[in-house]
């Protein structure tokens, strides 16, 4: 499962498909604000998961450790 | 070459072979649904199968095609000569991308720019005629994302990026790297394709920076669509565009990619606190500038920013200005622009100096070829490749000395440094690996030659180019024909490959027609083009062959009679018979070989009635059937002049003008049948007009009048034999004049040609309804049967085609009156002539035991003649060989013959000899 859903966190490992948007959306939809992603151990997201991400304004509580992948993220992620 | 692709290859060829010939019949029946629908399947099979492959430049132009011909077939676009210019021109560009995969197994990575111009061209086209009904427009515009204009780089949100990515952006394009802005807008539905466009963005090759942004603002959650992609990929690349081409090949209508040029990159940044001090820096160094004392500005400027706060935007700038100096201090504009721009704290623009900057960097590349603006797409000028050439010789030079220094490393290393930034300045970036490989080799040998090598062999292969490029320059006039090749050649970059594509589409854009021209001759296929000659020697081959094997019965023979050995006998006739098989068999296959469709003439028609009907100012439509009946190659070759004459003497002749054809009931419109056939071993062919056909008595008179025919024949003759009058010798020569004037000029030509590969040509004829001429071929020439008749002891061959019966006359059966011989046959009053006195032997037929004449009647013209020869032997097939040299002239024979005996049989021309 590349994506793990805790109480309030949603842990991504390895490459995210594009099959898991739909319930990364589902679960962003209940309350967005209170959640956040742990990226540390992604290596690839796939666009769809990324679009939910950055359309729910999610707060990522750790940037992939991939430095590559994170200045990505950074771009489209990083919301003042 | 996989079996799969080679048949899609030759299959593809037939189908662009089909829609031109669907396109061109479609601009005379516009409205033909029928041949529309045709059309659009032969485009959408194409299309379908070019998916197998890995063609997306060519799946993209089909794909397009189709759905323009798909909404030309629903009614939705009117059919034109634009739409058809345009489909036409994409089949050559498919044609061509055929061949180059045919000869390189691969599209070039150029041609996705031109396929992409050429499917959005077909797009428009449904776009543009679409318009008329709103809902239509919507959905051509859903299917076609309005292709945002290129932007220039003073659009581009450059300022976005780190100072850190700009300067090292600046600095790889100052080493000689291109720098493009992507800009990757993935289409809406592309996760359903099975797309990962971030994958995609983040492979982008030599990736600078990057970034995603959203191209439209986020809807609520609830009605947020997850799969619905709205993200546009943003990056920086130092990639060359080639490179880069290659990596979004697949989508290249919805990439715009950039190029940028370095001082864009400039741009300070930072917090603009204390404005007012740097007034007294600006007036410092200005004079510095203004003296060139770039060095005083240097220590000014580093001190500056020393003193600086690097969070300053003055710092900012002093870094630039700093990387400037160190990269292109010649380029005072740019130097003065930026120290300008201290004072209002405000970004330079560089679009303003835009035109200074290309003025500059031109003139800059002669002394310092640091910084092109675009390395890939500057084809050097004269000028400039020469200063290259003298420093690749100054390089080489170098390389030369056979000193052994302790600085040896130092000095390999230098030299290959040049040779690197030579090779990027000149367009050849790939050169880089190699020359490091040949430095990594020096060094280890602690010699220079494996560079000096790398050196001469770019040599050879530069003057080649070279050579090849002013040949072609010659040869193409313009140099717009610059040929990508699979090895670029540095010198001559393509330029369609370079240009951004909104230029090259503002450009009339290029033609693949020429191109295709030039290459579909060579373009290879299944079908072979063998000279007749080596046939013809196959054929020969093959009747020596079947000579020397009909010689195995006469051993068999001998071998039972002479020797008395019947149990080899019979083993030699069995194994005759093996023989004969495969003879057989192989002289059949040789004769499917030299066997050509008649459509080879008749192709020749729907132009030539066309164009001779246009001229009559008659109204004329031509059927064509059979057309791929097939008949040996030399039969079918005699046959194009004759057909043509006929064709041309119905049109003029036969058929009437729409007037008088209205008058007479008729529909205005004549028709002209040409129809071929395969009967037994005959080919008919027909001409059928329905025109005013032609009056027989005219024909009578006329023949009377020229003296072809005596009175009593004119009394004496059908219809049916008067109207073939027309072919008689003096009959067309004569000018035949009034209604049927000319209907007979030149048709004893054409008899003659039809007579001389034994065909047989006759005419019907109804007045006022139209008249048919049939022509009968034989299939093949080259095997004839004949029969073989002894005279004075010698052996003629008579053909069959000629030989009515043989029978035996008793002598006392021959009448003569008035000299000449005759016998009653069957009622029937048949003239006798001897062989021995047409051919002037000095003998006397010989009667045999019974005293009876053998009589060969033949028939000549319709007429049965009784030949008296001494015996009949069998019927033989032979292959006829023409009379050569001296003998040529004589033409009682028509040709001769080797029996399997390897004796000669002279073949006689019996109508000659009648």
């Amino acid at each position: 499962m590349p994506i793990e859903y805790k109480k309030n966190q949603a842990v991504f490992t390895d490459i995210t498909t594009v099959e898991e948007a739909e319930g990364l959306l589902e679960w962003l939809q209940g309350k967005p604000a209170a959640k956040k992603v742990e990226l540390a151990a992604c290596t690839h997201m796939h666009p769809a998961n990324l679009q939910v991400l950055m359309a729910t304004k999610s707060r990522v509580a750790s940037w992939p450790d991939d430095a590559n992948l994170r200045a990505w993220l950074e771009s489209a992620l990083k919301f003042e | 070459m996989n079996p799969l692709l080679e048949q899609f290859l030759s299959e593809a060829r037939e189908f662009l072979q089909g829609i031109g010939e669907k396109l061109m019949q479609l601009e005379d029946a516009p409205d033909d649904a029928e041949l529309m629908v045709e059309l659009f399947r032969l485009v959408h099979t194409l299309k379908g199968n070019s998916g197998l492959f890995e063609f997306p430049e060519m799946t993209r132009v089909l794909h397009a095609g189709e759905d323009l011909m798909d909404s030309v077939r629903k009614g939705r676009v009117a059919y034109s000569q634009a739409l058809a210019d345009q489909l036409l021109d994409a089949m050559d560009f498919v044609g061509l991308l055929c061949d180059e995969i045919d000869a390189s197994g691969h599209i070039d990575a150029s041609r996705a720019a031109d396929s992409a111009r050429l499917a959005k061209d077909l797009r428009a086209l449904i776009v543009l005629t679409a318009e008329a009904s709103a809902a239509e427009a919507n959905l051509a515009a859903a299917e076609v994302p309005p292709k945002v204009e290129a932007a220039t780089p003073s659009q581009l949100p450059l300022a976005d990026l780190p100072e850190a990515v700009r300067l090292e952006a600046f600095r790889r394009a100052r080493d000689g790297d291109a720098a493009h802005w992507i800009s990757y807008k993935p289409v809406e539905e592309c996760f359903f394709q099975g797309d990962d466009p971030f994958f995609t963005a983040r492979q982008t090759p030599d990736i600078l920076w990057g970034r995603i942004v959203p191209r439209e603002p986020w809807p609520p959650l609830a009605e947020f669509d997850a799969y619905r992609c709205v993200l546009e990929f943003q990056t920086l690349t130092a990639a060359p565009r080639r490179e880069l081409d290659e990596h979004y090949q697949y989508m290249p209508d919805q990439v715009d990619i950039v190029p940028v040029d370095p001082l864009f990159f400039v741009i300070p940044q930072g917090n603009p606190n204390g404005g007012p001090v740097y007034g007294d820096f600006i007036d410092d160094v200005l004079p510095h500038l203004d003296t060139g004392d770039l060095d005083a500005l240097k220590q000014a400027a580093q001190t500056m920013l020393e003193l600086s706060n690097p969070e300053l935007w003055l710092s900012s700038a002093l870094r630039w200005l700093l990387l400037l100096l160190d990269s292109i201090p010649e380029n005072k504009m740019a130097l003065r622009t930026l120290i300008e721009s201290l004072r209002t704290l405000t970004p330079p623009d560089w679009s303003a100096l835009q035109p200074s900057v290309a003025e500059n960097s031109s003139a800059e590349q002669a002394t310092h070829p640091g910084v092109p603006p675009q390395p890939e797409s500057s084809p050097l000028s004269d000028e400039d490749a020469a200063a290259v050439k003298s420093i690749f010789a100054a390089q080489r030079q170098i390389l030369s000395f056979d000193d052994k220094p302790s600085w040896l490393q130092g000095r390999l290393k230098a030299v290959a440094c040049v040779l690197v930034n030579c090779c990027k300045v000149s367009g050849d970036p790939d050169a880089q690996d190699e020359i490091e490989k040949a430095l990594q080799q020096s060094l280890e040998a602690g010699s220079s030659t494996p560079l000096l090598t790398w050196l001469e062999v770019r040599e050879e292969v530069q003057a080649e180019i070279e050579a090849e490029a002013t040949a072609r320059d010659e040869a193409a006039g313009a140099g717009r024909d610059t040929i990508q090749a699979n090895k670029e050649p540095p010198s001559a970059p393509a330029p369609e490959a370079s240009t951004p594509a909104a230029t090259a589409a503002a450009e009339e854009g290029p033609r693949f027609g020429r191109r295709a021209e030039d290459t579909s001759a060579t373009a290879s296929s299944k079908s072979l083009k063998v000279d007749q000659v080596k046939i013809d020697r196959l054929m020969n081959l093959i009747g020596e062959m079947v000579v020397s094997k009909n010689a195995l019965p006469y051993l068999a023979q001998r071998a039972e009679d002479q020797f008395g050995v019947r149990e080899l006998s019979r083993e030699i006739k069995s194994q005759y018979a093996v023989i004969n098989r495969i003879a057989e068999e192989m002289q059949d296959a040789i004769m499917q070989v030299r066997m050509m469709p008649v459509s080879f003439v008749f192709q020749r028609f729907p132009r030539l009635v066309r164009d001779i009907s246009r001229k009559l100012g008659k109204e004329v439509q031509l059927v064509l059937e059979g057309e791929e009946t097939e008949a040996d190659k030399n039969i079918i070759e005699s046959l194009a002049d004759p057909l043509i004459h006929i064709v041309r003497n119905s049109l003029d002749h036969g058929l009437e003008t729409p007037e008088v054809r209205r008058e007479k009931g008729k529909p205005a419109s004549g028709t002209l049948t040409i129809r071929a056939a395969q009967e037994g071993d005959q080919v008919l062919i027909e001409i059928i007009d329905d025109g005013k056909g032609i009056d027989p008595n005219i024909i009578k008179r006329k023949a009377y009048e020229k003296g072809v025919i005596d009175e009593a024949t004119m009394e004496r003759i059908t219809d049916r034999e008067a109207v073939n009058l027309v072919f008689a010798a003096g009959f067309s020569t004569a000018e035949v004049v009034s209604d049927l004037s000319g209907r007979g000029v030149g048709m004893d030509v054409v008899r003659t040609a039809v007579e001389k590969v034994n065909g047989t040509i006759l005419l019907e004829s109804e007045t006022g309804k139209g008249t048919r001429i049939r022509i009968s071929l034989p299939l093949s020439m080259a095997i004839t049967k004949v029969m073989i008749v002894e005279s004075d002891q010698q052996s003629f061959g008579v053909p069959m085609d000629h030989v009515v019966e043989t029978v035996r006359v008793p002598c006392n059966a021959i009448r003569t009156i008035k000299h000449s011989k005759t016998t009653v046959l069957r009622g029937n009053i048949v003239p006798l002539k001897t062989l021995n006195d047409l051919l002037g032997l000095h003998a006397e037929p010989q009667a045999n035991a019974d005293n009876e004449m053998a009589v060969l009647v033949v028939r000549i013209n319709g007429d049965a003649v009784g030949l008296i020869v001494d015996d009949f032997h069998e019927t033989v097939d032979v292959i006829q060989k023409p009379l050569n040299g001296v003998l040529s002239g004589l033409t009682a024979y028509s040709g001769s013959a080797l029996m399997g005996d390897g004796s000669v049989l002279m073949v006689l021309n019996v109508k000659e000899v009648v």
